[in-house]
């Protein structure tokens, strides 16, 4: 399943956040094993008839007869499966990114393939009755809301003689931040902000044995679970992330993606400013995603 | 991967089939190369085989040995094989694809379901499509090999001793209520060149597409099952009519048969009561040359009877001069040096002895002559399983001679009846009709049980393999009548037809059966598709959520599901669940 043969050259639907495979949007053609079959009985056929041997016509018939099936079954296969959208998570430009998709199935179906055109191949091998969900491989060149290229579905089975597949446009958006690249990144110091509880700059679980005052009780009222808050070292720099002087803007977008990622992990506070946008230091999953997100669309 | 193993040992399980059937093929049979060549590479691709399509690639080949098989081998032995071979290649291609889904015996009921499914187009095409002749001809049986049985050449006076070979020869199978004739002459072979020892056999042309003219008529039919033998022309009672275009009888008497004759060849006659052609064709310049100077007694000999008027008036006085020789039947006649010796010294000898002998006599009196070889007699066999079918051995071979006399045209003579005694004082006609005479009650259990088999391979050969172009011809005017331009549109209604059936058969097939996959089918028609992760009974609340006329029944449904799933139920216990839920099943969908 991994080599399909099957060049897309049917356009798919218009983008959707769902597609059920159906009679419009299902293509079928003979595989080469197919043509190897077609071929095989065109010999016994020939073989029958210089022989007189019934048996010998009627098994060239039989191939005959299972090369008609075979087209229909294949295309059961398909027929009815829902493809729908999943949210896909944000990823780096250039970067193996995981498209999720949700496959709704009313019935038991053989192994067929997905892919995103043009990027790896995943091999279901059954699909059982309700909904499965799938990562399918892709990469982004460019930042920004993308939409990834059309995904193909595709298969063979249960025969190998035909190859039946169907495109779909998802209409849902993956984001995609700059490409990473090290480089000159201009740093600024932010005004400095008095310390104090009301500063806290993230939240994560409450740890046991927590200080009650550390508590987000607000949020908390709000009926989300409990969270404790993250607040800035008075003793760490903050520092506020610029374009360096000189460099293009989209390099210095990557110089930031890259600088961004690699201060979130050491644990660092910082902040960001570029074009009209500015983000006030900070640290956390929330502000490293803003930061980016930012850098990606602006 | 186990689902892997059990699609590569299906495979291989295909690959025994096989064997078992090449082990059967006469290596001097043109078509016999080419099925070993591609046995033996599903063989080796199979052991060798790394991607999905190789894997594939091996299914195909065993279907392309198994149909070059089929053509080779028809019996029934043979037939049973190939359908396990094809059922085998077939859940073997199956296995790749639907890897884990099914086990082995699931695999094999799948490819039955397949191979069911596929029936009915084959046959429509197989009884409806006009079958073509053989595009071109070809000697496909081979020129030589060692098979027992007749031989072109005719040397009896090299024959120290002939020794029975009690193998069967050929079969023939005759509608009920006609009678099998146990004392009739089947003609197989001609030969009419003699150089003063031999009689040889002319091979006649092979005519460009056969006889050209089936026969469809009204004489009873008559199936015959030949074993393959060294000659392309088979046994015959001299008066049937060819069935298929495939047959076809030459000048000299000679019924030729398309098919090898390396393999077991089955084939149609019609009976036919007038005289043949080939009786009343003049003799041609081989069949009145005189035998050469060596045999001085003999020439001086037929010199007497040159004097008598008519062929006729020949023929009898050579007969009366045998009947007054002290002839003797004997199996065991000794070297004899020619047929001077033989006539007038030994006079001692077996068939070929006395036909040669009389053929040349006759040759020499100015009468043409000629040899012919073939069975007399047989025996009757009644099988268990049907009608009673005539056996011919290779014990049974014989020769005779044919002699033309003006007026009547080649009339048969076998002199071997004129001999009066046998070495052991039997009647020599008693001995020529031995293989007539075996007595039932002294048969050993193999050859009852091998009657018993041939008695099923010669129905089978009679409703299955005598189905050929000239039955189908008869099947479709007794069908269409005058109206045959409607076959185009009946093979293709037809065709569609058995599609649409093929493809129902398969989905009744493969539907699942077992309870939880039909009510989760209901669900999704209700617009409950399970989640992941979700049970069934979580479900089937979702769906009373979204249906609340309906949640009674989904909660009955989620019950008996859970009981069927879990509970330790005795076998009238489940029934009883069962029906309880194909009740609440089928309520369900009457209310959508």
């Amino acid at each position: 399943m991994v080599h399909r043969t099957a060049k897309p050259f049917f356009k798919p639907s218009r983008p959707c956040a769902e597609l059920t495979l159906g009679h419009r949007s299902l293509y079928i053609i003979p595989s080469r094993f197919g043509a190897l079959w077609i071929a095989a009985a065109g010999v016994l056929l020939l073989v029958a008839i210089q022989t007189g041997s019934n048996s010998t016509l009627l098994l060239a018939f039989v191939m005959l007869g299972l090369m008609v099936l075979a087209m229909f079954l294949t295309h059961d296969t398909l027929q009815g499966l829902t493809l729908r959208c999943d949210q896909p998570a944000p990823t780096f430009a250039a970067e193996p990114a995981d498209y999720p998709l949700q496959l709704e199935s009313s019935s038991a179906r053989p192994r067929c393939s997905l892919r995103v055109q043009g990027h790896g191949v995943v091999v279901c091998d059954r699909l059982t009755p309700g909904t499965t969900p799938l990562s399918l491989p892709w990469f982004a060149e460019n930042r920004g809301w993308q939409l990834p290229p059309p995904v193909q579905i595709e298969t063979i089975a249960p025969l190998g003689l035909f190859i039946c597949w169907g495109r779909w446009q998802p209409e849902q958006p993956q984001l995609i931040w700059p490409r990473r690249q090290q480089g000159p990144v201009a740093e600024l110091q932010p005004p400095r902000l008095r310390d104090g509880l009301e500063e806290w700059q993230d939240l994560r679980p409450v740890r046991e044995g927590e200080r009650p005052a550390l508590v987000d009780w607000a949020s908390a009222a709000r009926g989300r679970p409990l969270q404790a808050k993250v607040f800035n070292d008075p003793e760490e720099p903050d520092v506020i992330l610029a374009p360096a002087s000189g460099v293009p803007l989209e390099a210095a977008r990557e110089h930031l993606a890259d600088r961004i990622w690699r201060l979130h992990h050491s644990g660092a506070c910082y902040g960001l400013q570029i074009q009209s946008i500015s983000l006030a230091p900070s640290k956390g999953v929330r502000h490293r995603d803003a930061c980016l997100e930012a850098l990606a669309t602006v | 991967m186990s689902h892997q193993r059990h699609a590569s040992s299906l495979a291989w399980w295909a690959l025994v089939p096989l064997g078992l059937q090449c082990i059967a093929l006469n290596g001097s049979a043109p078509l016999t190369w080419p099925t070993w060549a591609l046995v033996l590479c599903a063989l080796f691709k199979l052991r060798e085989c790394r991607r999905p399509f190789d894997r594939r690639l091996v299914a195909l080949l065993q279907l392309l040995s198994t149909g070059l098989l089929a053509a080779q081998l028809q019996g029934l032995w043979a037939s049973v094989l190939q359908l396990v071979a094809v059922l085998l290649a077939l859940a073997g291609l199956l296995g790749h694809e639907l890897a884990g889904a099914l086990t082995f015996r699931g695999f094999l009921q799948r490819s039955l379901q397949l191979l069911a499914a596929a029936l009915p187009l084959a046959l429509v095409l197989f009884l409806f499509v006009p079958r073509l002749p053989p595009l071109w001809t070809t000697e496909l049986g081979p020129s030589r090999g060692a098979v027992s049985g007749l031989s072109p050449d005719l040397d009896p006076l090299s024959i120290a001793e002939l020794t029975l070979v009690d193998g069967s020869a050929a079969r023939v199978l005759v509608p009920e209520g006609q009678t099998l004739p146990m004392d009739a002459y089947w003609r197989v072979l001609v030969h009419e060149q003699f150089d003063g020892r031999r009689w040889q056999h002319r091979d006649p042309p092979v005519p460009r597409s056969g006889s050209g003219r089936p026969q469809v008529g009204e004489g009873a039919s008559q199936w015959w099952v030949v074993e393959p033998s060294a000659t392309r022309a088979v046994p015959w009672d001299g008066s049937a009519l060819p069935t298929s275009p495939d047959q076809w009888i030459t000048p000299e008497g000679e019924l030729l048969v398309g098919a090898a004759s390396r393999q077991r060849r089955s084939f149609r006659l019609q009976s036919n009561q007038r005289v043949a052609a080939w009786q009343q064709r003049p003799p041609v310049p081989s069949e009145r040359q005189a035998p050469p100077e060596s045999l001085p007694r003999l020439k001086a000999l037929a010199r007497q009877f040159r004097r008598l008027p008519t062929g006729r008036e020949r023929l009898e006085a050579v007969e009366n001069w045998f009947r007054r020789q002290s002839f003797r039947y004997s199996l065991q006649p000794g070297a004899v040096k020619d047929l001077d010796a033989f006539l007038f010294d030994q006079q001692e000898g077996f068939c070929g002895h006395y036909a040669s002998a009389l053929a040349a006599l006759m040759r020499a009196a100015d009468v043409p002559a000629r040899v012919v070889s073939g069975y007399q007699g047989g025996h009757v066999v009644q099988p268990i399983s049907g009608n009673r079918y005539l056996e011919l051995r290779q014990s049974d071979a014989h020769a005779w001679v044919e002699v033309w006399l003006k007026g009547e045209g080649w009339q048969r003579v076998d002199p071997t009846l004129w001999a009066t005694t046998t070495t052991m004082g039997l009647p020599a006609a008693a001995v020529a009709a031995e293989s007539g005479q075996r007595q039932e009650g002294n048969v050993p259990w193999w050859r009852w049980l091998q009657w018993q088999w041939w008695g099923l391979d010669l129905a089978w050969t009679r409703w299955w393999l005598s189905f050929d172009q000239s039955s189908q011809q008869a099947w479709l005017q007794m069908l269409f009548g005058a109206q045959l331009r409607w076959l185009g549109a009946t093979v293709v209604v037809s065709g569609f037809v058995a599609v649409a059936g093929g493809w129902l058969l398969l989905r009744m097939g493969i539907r699942p059966r077992s309870p939880l996959v039909q009510s989760l089918r209901l669900l999704t028609r209700l617009g409950a598709v399970p989640l992941q992760g979700e049970s069934f009974l979580r479900l089937c609340r979702r769906a009373a959520q979204m249906h609340p006329d309906r949640a009674t029944l989904l909660e009955a449904m989620a019950d008996q599901q859970q009981l069927l799933a879990h509970a330790p139920l005795t076998s009238a216990q489940r029934r009883h669940h069962l029906r309880q839920w194909r009740k609440i099943r089928s309520r369900l969908r009457r209310r959508r």
